[in-house]
């Protein structure tokens, strides 16, 4: 037995128990990790897929001997061995009530809901726990069944306060549907009710603690898929109740899919509350751009107006989360909104004039200056119809000056060759690697929902995950190799002791985050990060598709300006200013009046009164995402379209028009009218803009590396520092989350204390 | 262009078309002139009664350009036909089923043609 | 030698048949040459030298050196050297069963732990926490007889093959705890735990762990929890403590009696223990009598000793006389209320309580004499459950506390006659509906209430009825 003990393997797991950094990082609730540690899990690959249905990773496919009979209702179904009863009965399409069991979540069991019987066993199982049993007849609707189900809805039912008519989960209540469906027709609870103080945990979550039924969906969520301790439970029994143990904001940049898993109302969106009903609204499939993971989202609106924003399911993409700034910064949309054409009088004033005037000056500008005094800058929020019209019309007046407020180092293979600059791993590919190195990013704020399938990965997976730049917290451990860039270049020559980790690995993948590019030493440092990439894939002897260099964009619109031609930086513009500068949306800063000529003239078509906006002659309202249908480039390359879902306010108008309008006028009008035309074009520039959901393969890291090795620049050595340190800087980042009031009470409410932005509570 | 042809296949099936309410086109423009009268008389109450922004003059000489619109059509079951959907328009005046906007959409045309080029339809408004 | 008594044992266990129904001496001895043994008729009383506990009221010394004296750790490395079957064999063929509550047969569970390793360690967690109310014959073993417990985990840990014990004791035993340690460390410094046990090259480590004193804490899986540091809420099972218990390791979790005694068991073999009581409920048992009795003590007795032969014996007899007994919670709170009726005959063990509707639990008697408001009595039973319950599973939570409150109208008799059939139904809808079986032992008093004072519920409804009229 002795001997046993020692074995290395063993003996490295041991010492991991055992060390208290193993506890402090995996407290109380994770029990997926508790439940299967490594061994166990790696042995009993059967309870495995019970406990990460979800987790498609790694699962080979039994064979078919394997499968296991079971019974739902006398209907015989295969099913492979662990299954839980609740996913075999819904092999056949049966839907066992439940409240706590959340596939997405670890198996809690404590609700009761879904038990069934089981013929010929004395006591109803737990659905969603219990794996099973070759044989087995599972009753779905016995009388049995439906008795412990009456039950359990009699007894959730008597403490829940039953205010349903002022409650906002109302119409889309778990609890109400399932009372309906399963429960009794009256109730016989005569007793005095429990009340629940609410807590305050922040300005986006409103808690009505007294509607919780203790499911403590919220309570994993956090600890497994947000990656934060913040949430837990107190008291026992009665007294059971959800919280943050002390008042404190519930601090993390996904909280607010707790919204979208509490089955009830006690956890509600405050700036949601009492504003809409979800049977009143009209909901609009679309895509989210406020970071360049390009989030699938609902967009509900009410007679012209958003009302809310939730996530829609895109296993590939944000599965079913989104972060805050993606959900609450919606109201954003509402303030600072450009709605009518304006132009600087005389006196230098921004005054509202008719789209007539302002299209024809901005076209008597066009046809006064040669075609290459003429320069555009596409902001982080442009679509690619936009993106490509402006181009079109650039082009047709002889200027080829058209780039993107995002730097990306053209030299080398520059943006030539796009496996250069995209995530080509994949968001969900992450899932499949074995080692992940970050440089010079912090993808918690750049990217929440690429950053939750890191920590889904590194949870589930032992994925390892190592980092160059400096320390941030990730919501998951890393190796931190240091935030200067001589790492960089010691893992390049493979002298840095990581380099036997890295060599070692099966599936290794490098990412690069977009704003170390920006740096001056870009080019350096995505040469070095190439070259790590390149040895990484040579070491491992991954197969020929395995992509190892990826680059983590952090606006949406980067990857399909790149794609449609667009220059990466301003660099060019200004060292050559030009007399007209033609601002899409570019709100960063990256040019300011200082940079050009006194005379020239500076158009701004974009929907927010933002940076832009202020240093604008002619200003051009344009139409937020909610309010086109429109294009953009993930950062893995995916193209996706958002749909209209409210009509631009004033005067605004979809930004492609205003551009095919000004070429009208112009003289050099574009041969599109409808966005259908628009998007043959774009078919006609690159392909992949118009093959919706599809990601167009790139893989030429071998010719960019080469490439990179003629760049003749050195690395600087100031250390890597992402500009997104803290989730105080995450909240406000681009015109639409800098007009929000409610990302402002987050950054508030995170620098002060959730109190700072307490409001006297209607309800 | 099609009352034309309506016309003159009325004129050539005259004796064997069964007339509708008049027997011959006279009787058909007596109708004709008795509904105008009455339109006339009508008029300085319902420019009261709707509080319209307009003169008696102003609505009489909306009728007559009514009836002048279809002083080309010539055959009685036709006129008839007409005559009848002005008794209508003149009951629902009179009685007040109308509104004070139905009446004046005798004066303004509501619907504008819809523009066809890219400009127009830009400067037009979002959806078209 | 040993498969022989095996075949024997098995051999009465299978030919009920071949039972004779003559009377017999109250110790049966199995030798090679009786082919079927005869069954015993009456039970109880234990001569002394058949006690296991010889030190249960602690007059003796309680240190390593009288525990010695008492035969404790006597030839240790023999039972240990004799390999981990013999050492099953011998708690099979005795018939040991759990003494927690459950019941359950101890070679089995024991034995499940013997799969082939994985590369995890395995675990035996002793579960000290014993809270139940009416209980207290752990205790009287950690205060007094502490070496049994530690040689207990040696050899238990040794049957399934652990490489640690982790002994949960209850907070509020601070006296017993501070014993068991220094009983561990003496047996530290003796060489008996720890590296090489015994002499006898295995590997062995006791650990305490004092809980904070949750009742719940007794259920095997929150106290795995519990001693994994995080808050004491049962786990689901699957998977069972078995394959992943304590710190992700196949765990067993064991009575601080049935660990006790296992040592004895194996000095005096198996067929010694199974000589007493009746088939399937073999052994001697640790009782304990509280309430209205003469003399409340803890007592170790032959299983299936009638209840009230028990109480007249060791107890004193019930105040004021038989006659003056109304019921006895025959098995700790959790079990269901027997009335004098059914006092009169029933046999203190597994079967024959489960016969009586109600379960031997821990066997502790709470015995209630006719000054006891019953109604009352299981009400603040209920209050206790209402109050320990951990708060995870909705029928536990929610249904308890619900019971608690109509339990106390039904005190004062403030209720309608039709709500004792819905407490009863409300009952029901929590036993066997809850994740452990902390919901059964809420629900099971007001069923044992309601199976047999029925009338006098309803007589405290009326009479609050017509009070309420006047």
């Amino acid at each position: 037995m002795s001997t046993k003990v020692k074995q290395p393997s063993l003996f490295h797991w041991w010492l991991k128990l055992r060390s208290p950094l193993f506890w402090s990082r995996r407290p109380n609730s994770e029990r997926v990790m508790l439940r299967l540690p490594t061994v166990g899990r790696a042995l009993a690959g059967a309870a495995k897929s019970s406990l990460a249905p979800s987790n498609t990773v790694r699962t080979s496919v039994q064979a078919a001997s394997n499968m296991v009979e079971v019974f739902v209702d006398g209907k015989p179904v295969e099913v492979e061995p662990g299954t839980t009863v609740l996913q075999a009965c819904e092999k056949v399409g049966v839907q066992i009530p439940r409240f706590c069991y959340h596939e997405r979540l670890s198996v809690a069991g404590n609700c009761r809901m879904c038990l069934v019987e089981i013929e010929k066993a004395p006591k109803p199982v737990a659905a969603c726990a219990m794996p099973v049993m070759k044989g087995w007849n599972i009753l779905t609707n016995s009388e049995k069944t439906r008795k412990a189900r009456e039950g359990v809805m009699e007894f959730l039912l008597a403490n829940h306060p039953l205010d349903c008519p002022i409650c906002d989960q109302g119409g889309e209540c778990d609890l109400q549907d399932q009372s309906m469906q399963f429960g009794s027709d009256r109730s016989r609870f005569t007793e005095r009710k429990r009340a629940v103080e609410d807590k305050n945990i922040g300005p986006l979550i409103k808690t009505i603690m007294t509607r919780c039924i203790q499911c403590t969906r919220c309570v994993r969520f956090a600890s497994e898929i947000a990656g934060v301790e913040d949430l837990g439970t107190t008291g026992r029994g009665n007294n059971l109740q959800i919280g943050t143990y002390v008042e404190k904001m519930f601090m993390s940049e996904l909280s607010g899919n707790v919204i979208d898993v509490c089955p009830v109302g006690a956890l509600t969106s405050k700036p949601y509350a009492f504003t809409a009903r979800p049977w009143e609204t009209r909901k609009t499939e679309s895509i989210d751009v406020m970071d360049a993971v390009g989030s699938n989202i609902i967009v509900s609106t009410r007679g012209g107006e958003v009302m809310r924003v939730m996530p829609r399911l895109n296993e590939d993409v944000n599965e079913e989360w989104i972060s805050d700034k993606t959900r609450f910064s919606y109201d954003g949309l509402k303030r600072q909104r450009l709605t009518q054409p304006m132009v600087k009088d005389g006196s230098g004033q921004l005054t509202a004039t008719t789209w007539e005037d302002a299209l024809t000056r901005v076209a008597g500008a066009l046809q006064s200056v040669q075609g290459s005094e003429v320069a555009a800058i596409a902001g982080g929020l442009a679509d690619a119809e936009a993106l490509v019209s402006l181009k079109d019309l650039l082009n047709r007046l002889d200027s080829e000056n058209l780039c993107t407020e995002e730097v990306f180092p053209m030299e080398g293979a520059g943006t030539d060759l796009r496996s250069n600059y995209l995530l080509n791993s994949r968001i969900a590919g992450i899932e499949d690697c074995d080692l992940l190195l970050l440089i010079g990013t912090n993808p918690r704020y750049e990217a929440p929902m690429f950053n939750a399938r890191v920590r889904k990965s590194w949870l589930h997976n032992e994925l390892q995950v190592a980092m160059v730049g400096q320390s941030v917290d990730l919501s998951y451990t890393y190796d931190h190799l240091g935030e200067e860039t001589s790492v960089l270049k010691e893992l390049a020559d493979g002298t840095h002791p990581f380099c036997q980790v890295l060599s070692a690995a099966k599936r290794p993948v490098v990412v690069v985050g977009s704003s170390a590019l920006q740096r001056e030493d870009g080019a350096a440092i995505l040469g070095a990060v190439s070259t790590i990439a390149q040895n990484a894939r040579t070491s491992s002897g991954v197969e020929e598709g395995w992509k190892v260099l990826n680059v983590l964009h952090r606006v949406a619109s980067q990857v399909a300006a790149l794609d449609l031609g667009y220059k990466a930086g301003v660099d060019a513009i200004r060292k050559n200013p030009p007399k007209v500068l033609f601002l899409l949306g570019a709100d960063a800063g990256c040019i300011t009046r200082a940079d050009l000529p006194k005379d020239s003239l500076i158009i701004y078509q974009g929907h927010h009164g933002d940076v832009g906006a202020t240093m604008a002659d002619i200003i051009l309202p344009g139409a937020a995402y909610t309010e086109k249908n429109a294009t953009y480039v993930n950062t893995e390359g995916r193209s996706q379209h958002t749909r209209v879902a409210v009509t631009a306010p004033g005067m605004a108008r979809e930004d492609w028009k205003i551009i095919r309008a000004v070429s009208d006028l112009a003289g050099v009008a574009l041969p599109y009218d409808t966005v259908d035309e628009v998007r043959a074009r774009l078919e006609e520039v690159s392909p992949n803009l118009v093959r919706y959901d599809d990601i167009q393969e790139a893989n030429y890291f071998k010719q960019a590396n080469e490439l990179a090795q003629a760049v003749n620049q050195d690395l600087i050595a100031s250390p890597l520092v992402p500009p997104q340190l803290t989730v105080k800087d995450f909240y406000m980042t681009d015109s639409i989350s800098r007009a929000s009031q409610t990302m402002a009470k987050c950054v508030k409410a995170v620098t002060e204390g959730a109190a700072a932005v307490d409001e006297p509570s209607i309800c | 262009m099609a009352s034309g042809a309506a016309t003159r296949a009325a004129a050539g099936a005259a004796k064997v078309v069964k007339p509708f309410l008049s027997r011959d086109l006279d009787e058909a423009k007596r109708r004709v002139r008795e509904l105008y009268r009455a339109w006339y008389r009508e008029v300085p109450s319902s420019v009261a009664i709707f509080q319209l922004d307009i003169t008696t003059r102003q609505g009489r000489d909306k009728v007559r350009e009514m009836f002048d619109k279809n002083k080309h059509v010539t055959d009685p079951r036709v006129i008839d036909m007409l005559v009848i959907k002005g008794k209508m328009e003149l009951e629902e005046t009179i009685n007040i089923w109308k509104q004070k906007t139905h009446i004046m959409r005798y004066f303004q045309e509501t619907e504008e043609p819809r523009p066809t080029d890219f400009l127009s339809k830009f400067y037009r408004g979002h959806d078209s | 030698m040993l498969s022989l008594s095996r075949a024997v044992v098995s051999g009465v266990v299978r030919s009920p048949a071949a039972v004779s129904q003559a009377g017999v001496t109250a110790i049966t001895r199995f030798n090679s040459t009786a082919q079927t043994a005869p069954k015993k008729t009456t039970f109880g009383p234990l001569a002394d030298e058949d006690r296991i506990f010889t030190n249960l009221y602690g007059r003796h010394d309680w240190r390593l050196n009288g525990a010695l004296k008492r035969g404790d750790w006597y030839k240790t490395k023999e039972i240990l050297l004799n390999g981990v079957d013999w050492i099953l064999n011998e708690i099979k063929v005795s018939g040991l069963r759990g003494r927690g509550g459950a019941g359950f047969p101890t070679g089995m569970k024991w034995s499940f732990m013997n799969k082939p390793s994985d590369g995890r360690p395995k675990y035996l967690v002793v579960n000290a926490d014993e809270g139940e109310p009416g209980t207290c014959k752990d205790r009287e073993i950690m205060r007094h007889d502490p070496h049994k417990l530690v040689e207990g985990c040696l050899i238990a840990g040794k049957a399934m093959g652990a490489r640690a014990a982790y002994i949960y004791i209850r907070g509020e035993f601070y006296n017993e705890s501070s014993n068991l340690q220094v009983a561990i460390n003496e047996a530290y410094a003796a060489g008996l735990i720890g590296k090489n046990s015994c002499g006898s090259g295995y590997d062995f480590d006791v650990f305490v762990m004092r809980g904070a004193g949750a009742y719940i804490c007794g259920e095997e899986t929150a106290l795995i929890e519990s001693l994994e540091g995080k808050q004491g809420k049962p786990r689901l099972k699957p998977p069972f403590p078995a394959d992943v218990g304590a710190f992700g390791c196949p765990t067993t979790v064991a009575n601080v009696e049935t660990v006790s005694v296992a040592p004895t068991i194996c000095r005096r073999g198996g067929s010694w223990f199974l000589g007493f009581g009746r088939e399937r409920n073999s052994g001697t048992k640790l009782f304990n009598i509280s309430g209205h009795v003469n003399t409340p003590c803890t007592v170790e007795e032959e299983m299936s000793i009638p209840l009230k032969e028990l109480i007249e014996r060791h107890a004193g007899g019930v105040r004021g006389g038989w006659d003056n007994l109304l019921a006895v919670i025959p098995g700790g709170s959790s079990t269901p209320l027997i009335p004098k009726s059914v006092c009169e005959d029933v046999l203190m063990d597994f079967d024959g309580l489960v016969q009586a509707q109600t379960g031997l639990g821990t066997a502790a008697l709470i015995v209630m004499d006719k000054s006891t408001d019953i109604i009352r009595a299981i009400a603040r039973l209920i209050e206790f459950y209402k109050h320990e319950s951990c708060g995870q599973c909705t029928p536990c939570r929610e249904g308890v506390d619900w019971m608690n409150d109509m339990m106390w109208r039904f005190v004062r008799g403030d209720a309608r006659q039709a709500e004792i059939d819905m407490i009863w139904e409300i009952s029901k809808q929590i036993e066997g509906h809850t994740i452990c079986a902390l919901g059964d032992g809420a629900a099971w008093p007001v069923q044992g209430l309601i199976r047999h004072f029925r009338p006098v519920m309803e007589n405290r409804i009326s009479e609050y009825q017509q009070q309420a009229r006047a």
